[in-house]
Parts: C-alpha cells; sequence; structure tokens
C-alpha cells in the first residue's frame, strides 16, 4: 500500500459550492430527459435539455455553466443514462445527434457570457427581458447549427433536410422554453443567489 | 430501478477501470466503423459477452429502457419522405442499423457502470485526465452519477404533483416553467448543502483514492480493446 505523505490540499469553499452546483446542474440537464412535453408542430415530443443549458448560462455564469454541461457529457460517456432518451455511451458523442451534444457547453458560455457581460456573475434582476431573450436566442442559434451540420455530416441527408429536420420542426419548442426560462428568472421561485 | 453498481466477484469487477474504458471506446469505433448487418452481428456477441462478464443481464438494460422508443421510431421518422414514394426503404435500414449500433453501446455502457464503483471512474479520470481540471471533471462526473437518480425523482414528483392539480390544462410554456423552477429549485438546495458537507468533509485536491493497478485479466481486456481499434481501422481504411 502505498503512503501518501503529502499534506491535504484544500478546495476553497467558494470552489466546493461552485463544483457542486455545476455537477448538480449537469445531472438535472440529465434528469430533464426523462420529462418530454408534446411539441406542437411535431410528433416528436421535446424535452427540457436545451432550457437546462440556458439556465446553466444564466444561472451559473459562462465558465461554471460550460464546466457544468461538460461534466454532463462525460458522465454521459461513461455511461450515465442522461443524453436525449436515457441513452449514454461514447458512441452518442461522435454519431447522429453529437452536433447538439457538442454545442451544449459552448452555447452554455456563450449564454453566460451574454447574460453577465463576461466571466463576473452580476444581479439577474439587473438584466433585462431583451438581454435574456438575446442571449437565449443566441444559444439556440448555436445548438442547432452545430447539430444540424452534426445531422448533415453523420446521416446522408442534404443540407436542406438536415435543417428541416434537426431545426425548424423544434424551434416553436424553443421558443416555449425562452418564455419558460424568463418566468424563472423573473420570478421568485428561485432562492438560491 | 436505476443502473447502478453492483457488488460482485465478476470478471468485469477485477479489471482496472482504465481497460475497462478502453474496451468501451475500442467498440464504440469498432461499431462505428462497422454499421453493417455483419459487423453488428459480431459486435452483438462481444455486448453480450460483457454483459455477461460483469454479471449482468437484461434486467440491467432496464434502466435505459426511455431510450428504446426513440430507437424504435427513428428508422421510421427517418424513412418517411413527403411525396412519393412516401417511404424510402434503404434509409430506414441504415437509421435501423445506427439505432441497433446504439442499442449494443448501452449494452457495455450498463456492463461498465455495473461493475465500476463510482469512486473507482473518478480514480481512472484522474488518472488520466492530468492537473485540477482532471480532479475537478473527476469529482463533477462522480456527483452527477450520484445526483441523477435523485433529481430525475424531484422533476418527477413535481410533474406529478402539477398533473394533480390540473397543470395538464396549462400552456406548455407553463408547464416547462413550473417543472423546471420545482427542478432547479431542488437542485440548488441539494447543491448548498452538498456545498457545506464537502466543505465541513475537508474536500481536498489530493484525496486517497483507490490504487488502480492493472492486472493479469487486465491483459486480455487490452489485447481486446487493441483487437477492437484495429477492426475499427480495418473498417475505416
Amino acid at each position: 500500500m502505498a503512503t501518501n505523505t503529502e499534506s491535504v490540499d484544500l478546495v476553497g469553499d467558494e470552489v466546493a459550492t461552485n463544483l457542486a452546483r455545476a455537477a448538480l446542474f449537469a445531472a438535472l440537464v440529465g434528469a430533464f430527459a426523462y420529462v418530454s412535453f408534446p411539441n406542437p408542430v411535431s410528433p416528436v415530443s421535446v424535452t427540457l435539455q436545451v432550457l437546462g443549458v440556458f439556465l446553466a448560462g444564466i444561472f451559473l455564469g459562462p465558465v461554471w455553466g460550460a464546466a457544468s454541461l461538460v461534466l454532463y457529457l462525460a458522465a454521459g460517456a461513461l455511461g450515465a443514462p442522461v443524453f436525449q432518451g436515457g441513452s449514454a455511451g461514447f458512441v452518442e458523442l461522435v454519431g447522429g445527434t453529437a452536433g447538439y451534444l457538442w454545442s451544449y457547453p459552448i452555447a452554455a458560455a456563450l449564454v453566460g457570457a451574454i447574460v453577465h457581460r463576461g466571466g463576473d456573475l452580476r444581479d439577474l434582476d439587473a438584466v433585462s427581458v431583451p438581454v435574456l431573450v438575446g442571449a437565449m436566442t443566441a444559444g439556440t442559434v448555436v445548438i442547432y447549427a452545430m447539430g444540424v451540420v452534426g445531422l448533415y455530416l453523420n446521416l446522408e441527408l442534404t443540407l436542406v433536410e438536415a435543417t428541416v429536420q434537426g431545426a425548424v420542426v423544434f424551434l416553436p419548442a424553443e421558443g416555449a422554453k425562452i418564455a419558460a426560462a424568463i418566468g424563472i428568472v423573473r420570478s421568485d421561485a428561485i432562492a438560491a443567489e | 430501478m436505476t443502473l447502478a453498481y453492483v457488488p460482485d466477484d465478476a470478471l468485469a469487477h477485477r479489471l482496472d477501470p482504465r481497460s475497462k474504458l478502453l474496451v468501451q471506446l475500442g467498440f464504440a469505433a469498432a461499431a462505428f466503423a462497422h454499421t453493417t448487418p455483419r459487423g453488428l452481428a459480431a459486435l452483438s456477441v462481444v455486448a453480450v459477452g460483457c454483459l455477461r462478464l460483469a454479471g449482468g443481464g437484461p434486467r440491467d438494460l432496464w434502466a435505459y429502457r426511455f431510450a428504446l422508443p426513440f430507437l424504435l421510431v427513428a428508422p421510421v421518422v427517418a424513412g418517411a419522405t413527403l411525396g412519393a414514394p412516401w417511404f424510402r426503404i434503404g434509409r430506414a435500414v441504415d437509421t435501423g442499423l445506427a439505432s441497433y449500433r446504439v442499442l449494443l453501446v448501452l449494452f457495455i455502457a450498463a456492463a461498465y457502470v455495473r461493475s465500476t464503483p463510482v469512486r473507482d471512474s473518478r480514480a481512472a479520470i484522474q488518472h488520466t485526465v492530468p492537473g485540477r481540471p482532471g480532479q475537478l471533471l473527476a469529482a463533477g462526473v462522480a456527483l452527477v452519477f450520484r445526483f441523477l437518480p435523485v433529481l430525475k425523482r424531484d422533476l418527477l414528483t413535481a410533474r406529478d404533483a402539477m398533473r394533480a392539480r390540473l397543470g395538464d390544462e396549462l400552456a406548455v410554456r407553463d408547464r416547462m416553467r413550473i417543472v423546471a423552477a420545482a427542478g432547479i429549485n431542488r437542485a440548488f438546495g441539494r447543491a448548498d448543502r452538498l456545498g457545506t458537507a464537502l466543505a465541513a468533509r475537508c474536500f481536498a485536491w489530493n484525496p486517497t483514492l483507490p490504487r488502480l493497478a492493472f492486472g493479469r485479466a487486465d491483459a486480455v481486456a487490452l489485447a481486446v480493446a487493441c483487437a477492437l481499434f484495429a477492426a475499427a481501422l480495418v473498417g475505416a481504411l
């Protein structure tokens, strides 16, 4: 048995709390895969995972929001059933929907950076609704652009078919998610500071 | 029932987590390079074998049951087109094979999760990814594994509570808001308690992790991983 003689190098309180929040948010994005809602324009129901990506950026900021989604991808790759429909495994990170998955950390960082104007968190009450809508719209564009490119490269679809199947039918639901996210940010329901 | 580590004396339980991860990667690569009926038939044998070696069976795949409807519907959606000929068999078959490939990978993932304690996964990540990013990643992934079932339960409880109050008659936007707000509140509450507990229990950059060492059985696992990578390479060329 090896003996470790180094002294204990404690993680600071701030990092520990942020790591706990990032990990819990990653688990929450995974849990959102199990709650589906009907899609008004398509038989394929929608889950709240993209909403989780937006909220990670808004509540955790660009750095820890992106870190949270990286944890989500790593846990899913190792076998936690967190991806679309409770799927898991490395193959999801290179398969047809890989573009969407890889876009999540980038989108969370972008949403966080726009909402908080940089790396430091600011009070969400001071953020105006147009900024929130703009940030989440930018996040949506990133997610669907990368997702459509992933579909286009992996499945033998034309770019137009990939855009219709992979983005257009989901956009009304994204509108509902942005509205829901604003409702959450603006309500007093979330107590965490 | 959520898939989790099951203590056992099966062969897979004695392997180093890193060799199991390499087998997973090799399997994904081989499955990707050989998405043909023959290739997937051969890989099915490997997948079932891996799950058996972890002491698992069909019961373990139950955790991934939510993925099954997606995998079954995908070929139908892919084959359907607007306009003649309405249904393209070739595309449906391609997507069907891709769906089956995901199913096989779920076998391997189930074998890994069943045979590997979370702290071993944590040690494996920490040995593979250097420095503090690796330590944060390792600790974070371990927490995600532990809290996923809890938060899933929180969300389903919130949704049931909403339904009991006729929430299904609300607009989709409001239903999403109610369920997500409840989920985030619970998650933040748990995160704050967890953060305090981590600090109180000396959460350190250099914790004592289980010692990992390659044994004789790992040589076999590594050979299997190498064979899978070689098969992937041959298929790609």
